[in-house]
């Protein structure tokens, strides 16, 4: 179940804050829920719809069995608006449905809430025209922007509402979970660098994608300490296949930063935290090979190319300009 | 849930109430039509939340049985299949019962759906109704009270209150006032009600709920009632219930808009005016100004004339049936006039001017309770 105190400890602040402006009635008339994936601002944000709504809730804790409580879960309250992209983005006229239906009174009470899941795909004129009512709403309502990027939303929008930041959830839960439905430690500790949602760890997890994922990077950093003249041909051999998709390639860069972390873990003498449990001798390795200017410098060729390929550059271009700057040292 | 049912009536029911449900909606629950059998009869519900229609069947009518309830009960059914279904069923009574959670079963004759049903429970609930402050008006007024008010609202969303129709009451008047800020439609009705001190000001209905509702009801001098409560206006026939949403905001006071007194005023037959206007409109019906200047000429007639700069210029004389006042030299939207003029009821007509820059008042002669008032357009 889905109740204030199953996120009090890996959300404290937004929790607090937003459970005692509940109980002391003086919620703010926007919030905009910034945060990684998997950090429950969907979940906290219909829990505040419902305690918004519901009209037996104890303090700041909704009743979860009364109509308005079902309704709101099962997205049939008819006074709860969720916007969602449609596509790539969310377009002007769907806010401009939203303005259309704030102009008219509640169908069931005079207070309305609006939830905006994925924020920050709205489009700059979607986002301008939400802009009058997120500042002076008609009638008594409750706007919710959930985004994962927030500083890609306006700022003009920004300064209209209070910003709660989420916490990324501590990954030691997400591994032990993990490792409950029969993952690897290994693989669990991987994944949890990545996302912090359970079920999307679980995803990843499926049919040893991640495990396999996991060998082709470390193939890939032996590779260049052992033969670096050969890693153009890995990249072209195994890697490429492999990493087919956008989001795939995105990983698989995500993964090399990680290695690239490890490796000054081991510098630092952090062994305990390491990520690629059980390939300590090849990150020691590394770590005697390179200085810290020389990883610092890596790790910003990597991020380099996560930007590459937010722009469309060709994963494989993207991929051999970023091993030849590795080799560079 | 159970219950037998005469096909043709339900068939009917069911059309009228899935007029308000919308395949577009966000709101999954209200793709479908609420059933709700009771001892007195069955009651169903359709609604897009901006209106919401109830059609009622009740067991008995003219002493001719029609429903049969076994058990009570409620169920919602997606509306696009339930409808169809019903309509090509075999016999002339269909039963339709509630077989497990919300799983229903139409039987008739020898064909049978079993079809997934929603919870009941998740459906909106409409206002419910304080039978204390009702007016009442026969169906035909209400209709051409819709029809002669209902073309003006602004089509607009900038300004979504002027879309739709203010309704204000008091010592049993009833004034309904639209406008679209160029032009204004104005009618006033005697209506009854059994408290004569009841009031209300700035009801502002949707200009598309009162369209829809003048498709519903039938063209009778049967009396109608009007509720309004706090969110919503209900208007309620013999087994029909129409709920609308009101639309939110403060109308624009439009009484102190309207002239008292007139410089200029000229009676004159609606048809010859209407025809004129018509006509001159032709040459810009294609342009985007639908500008008509009109000039008074000396032996009491007027001039209308419209300029297409590409095109041409139509100039015509159309003779009144009276004029008082100063000359007159007045340019507006023809196309905003048409409109009035085509709902008017009345064989003459008489305007007020006071200025080439004011607004000015149309009314049908000898007459007081409708006004049409439009703004001119500066044409230098």
């Amino acid at each position: 179940m889905n109740a204030w105190k199953d996120w009090e400890e890996t959300q404290p602040t937004a929790v607090n804050v937003l459970r005692s402006s509940i109980e002391k009635d003086r919620l703010a008339h926007a919030y905009v829920f910034e945060g990684g994936r998997g950090t429950g601002k969907k979940e906290i944000a219909a829990l505040l719809a419902k305690a918004f709504y519901c009209k037996e809730r104890t303090g700041a804790e909704p009743c979860h069995h009364c109509n308005e409580c079902r309704r709101i879960d099962s997205g049939n309250h008819p006074d709860v608006h969720t916007i969602e992209a449609d596509g790539a983005s969310i377009k002007v006229e769907q806010i401009r449905g939203l303005k259309k239906e704030f102009s008219m009174r509640g169908l069931e009470s005079e207070r309305k809430v609006y939830l905006v899941y994925e924020a920050e795909k709205m489009t700059a004129p979607a986002a301008n025209s939400l802009l009058k009512f997120l500042e002076e709403p008609e009638a008594e309502a409750l706007a919710v922007l959930m985004t994962t990027q927030v500083q890609q939303l306006l700022k003009t929008v920004l300064s209209r509402a209070q910003v709660l930041s989420f916490k990324p959830l501590p990954p030691d839960a997400l591994i032990r979970t993990l490792m409950e439905h029969g993952i690897k430690q290994n693989d669990a500790a991987l994944v949890s660098k990545i996302t912090s949602n359970v079920d999307e760890a679980l995803t990843l997890c499926e049919g040893d994608y991640i495990a396999e994922a996991r060998s082709k990077v470390i193939q890939l950093m032996n590779d260049l300490s052992e033969r670096p003249k050969y890693t153009l041909i890995t990249i072209q051999d195994d890697w490429l296949s492999f990493f087919k998709e956008k989001t795939d390639v995105q990983l698989g860069i995500d993964l090399l930063m990680l290695w690239y972390r490890d490796v000054i873990r081991m510098q630092v003498d952090q062994t305990d935290r390491i990520v690629y449990i059980g390939c300590e001798e090849q990150l020691e390795a590394d770590a005697l090979k390179l200085n810290l200017e020389q990883l610092g410098k890596h790790l910003n060729a990597t991020m380099d190319a996560k930007r590459r390929i937010d722009a469309n550059t060709s994963p494989q271009l993207v991929m051999e300009q970023l091993l030849i700057r590795l080799q560079e040292g | 849930m159970q219950f037998t049912i005469n096909r043709e009536r339900f068939v009917q029911s069911v059309q009228d109430v899935s007029k308000a449900i919308s395949p577009r909606t966000t709101i999954p629950i209200l793709t479908g039509i609420k059933i709700d059998a009771a001892e007195d009869g069955v009651t169903l519900t359709g609604s897009d939340s901006d209106i919401s229609i109830e059609s009622f069947i009740p067991v008995e009518e003219n002493g001719e049985q029609i429903v049969t309830v076994e058990t009570e009960g409620t169920i919602v059914l997606q509306a696009r299949f339930f409808a169809d279904i019903i309509k090509k069923l075999p016999e002339n009574t269909l039963e339709l019962s509630v077989t497990d959670q919300f799983t229903a079963q139409v039987k008739s004759g020898s064909s049978v759906f079993n079809i997934n049903g929603l919870d009941p429970d998740e459906y909106p609930r409409l206002p419910e109704i304080d039978e204390s402050s009702v007016f009442k008006m026969p169906k035909n007024l209400l209709k051409s009270m819709i029809r002669q008010t209902a073309f003006a609202v602004s089509t607009v969303e900038t300004r979504p209150i002027l879309t739709g129709i203010h309704w204000a009451l008091s010592g049993e008047k009833l004034t309904c006032t639209a406008t679209d800020s160029h032009r204004l439609a104005m009618r006033h009705a005697e209506v009854k009600s059994n408290d004569a001190d009841l009031s209300f000001s700035n009801v502002v209905i949707p200009g598309k709920s009162l369209s829809e509702l003048s498709k519903i009801i039938d063209d009778s001098d049967e009396l109608i009632d009007i509720i309004v409560a706090e969110n919503q206006i209900l208007f309620k026939a013999t087994n029909l219930l129409f709920f609308s949403r009101l639309l939110d905001g403060n109308y624009p006071a439009t009484d102190n808009m309207i002239p008292t007194s007139g410089k200029t005023n000229i009676t004159l037959e609606t048809k010859h005016l209407l025809d004129a206007i018509e006509r001159a409109l032709l040459l810009s019906r294609e342009g985007k100004n639908n500008v008509v200047h009109v000039k008074s000429l000396e032996d009491g007639k007027i001039e209308i004339t419209s300029v297409t700069p590409e095109v041409g210029k139509v100039t015509e004389h159309v003779a009144t049936n009276s004029y008082d006042g100063e000359a007159l030299q007045i340019s507006f939207n023809g196309k905003n006039m048409i409109d009035a003029l085509k709902i008017v009821e009345s064989s003459e007509i008489t305007v007020d001017f006071t200025g080439a820059m004011s607004p000015f008042v149309l009314k049908p002669a000898e007459m007081d309770h409708m006004l049409h008032l439009f703004s001119p357009v500066r044409t230098y």
